[in-house]
């Protein structure tokens, strides 16, 4: 392994060890950080789920290596929900995957239009907003 | 305090998420670090840096990691700066007092 992957895990690893501060990794799309000790680190696991078949099977394999690593709390999160639909789509593909789903995000188009304009979701007035603080109580709750 | 990795396929908003519950928390009075371990990183815009200040980030050096050996004579890598050291010099300050460390700015010049 080179040198600035190894200073890349050995940081992440010094960081979450950082007892009096709450930390939020945002994980690459793969699920190599995870498996490369990340996965150790950190107490909770939160993946992301979509009303889209691929995406819901990403997010059942991430958190079967979640559970494997032995992290205590793996989550899931429904974001981009329009209908009910989709709520039963996602709904139940986690209940027969056993996975637990803390929230629910609505699709947002301020969300989407503050991701085109590079601006921070919490400058916007994105209804959304009320359902990630949610998220956000469940996580640190 | 809790550590939470936010996972899931591109595209599925774990950026928008992971900056947001960020800021959220910290206003709650924690101090909260956001990491972008992502091969793409997008974390800063959602915490609400600018583009010029995201650019302005410095690289993180490889020499934060020196060799050392062990009792045994057992060579072993370790970090030469504690964590929060490496976070105060090369992260940035985001709005809310989050801290934003960028993983892919860690210098992969001469990898190897």
């Amino acid at each position: 392994m080179c040198r600035a992957h190894a200073a890349v895990r050995h940081l992440i690893a010094g960081i979450l060890e950082e007892e009096s501060v709450t930390t939020i990794v945002d994980m690459e799309a793969g699920l190599e950080h995870l498996s490369r000790g990340t996965g150790r680190h950190v107490d909770t696991l939160v993946v992301m789920m979509e009303p889209y078949y691929r995406a819901l099977e990403t997010a059942r394999r991430t958190a079967e290596l979640g559970r494997e690593l032995g992290i205590g709390r793996v989550v899931a999160v429904a974001n981009k929900i329009r209908d009910d639909l989709d709520r039963k789509t996602v709904s139940e593909y986690a209940r027969s995957h056993g996975l637990e789903v803390i929230g629910e995000i609505p699709f947002d188009d301020d969300l989407r239009r503050a991701e085109q304009k590079r601006t921070a979701p919490l400058e916007t007035n994105a209804r959304a907003l009320g359902d990630i603080r949610r998220v956000a109580a469940a996580l640190v709750s | 305090m809790t550590k939470i990795a936010i996972a899931g396929k591109g595209g599925t908003g774990k950026t928008t998420l992971a900056g947001t519950i960020a800021r959220l928390i910290a206003r709650e009075g924690h101090e909260v670090w956001a990491i972008d371990a992502d091969s793409n990183p997008n974390l800063a815009v959602t915490l609400g840096l600018t583009e010029t200040e995201t650019a302005e980030l410095l690289p993180i050096p490889r020499t934060i990691l020196e060799e050392s050996k062990d009792e045994e004579g057992k060579r072993k890598l370790e970090l030469r700066m504690p964590a929060r050291a490496v976070c105060e010099e090369f992260g940035a300050m985001a709005p809310d007092d989050v801290r934003l460390l960028v993983m892919g700015r860690v210098d992969h010049a001469g990898a190897g």
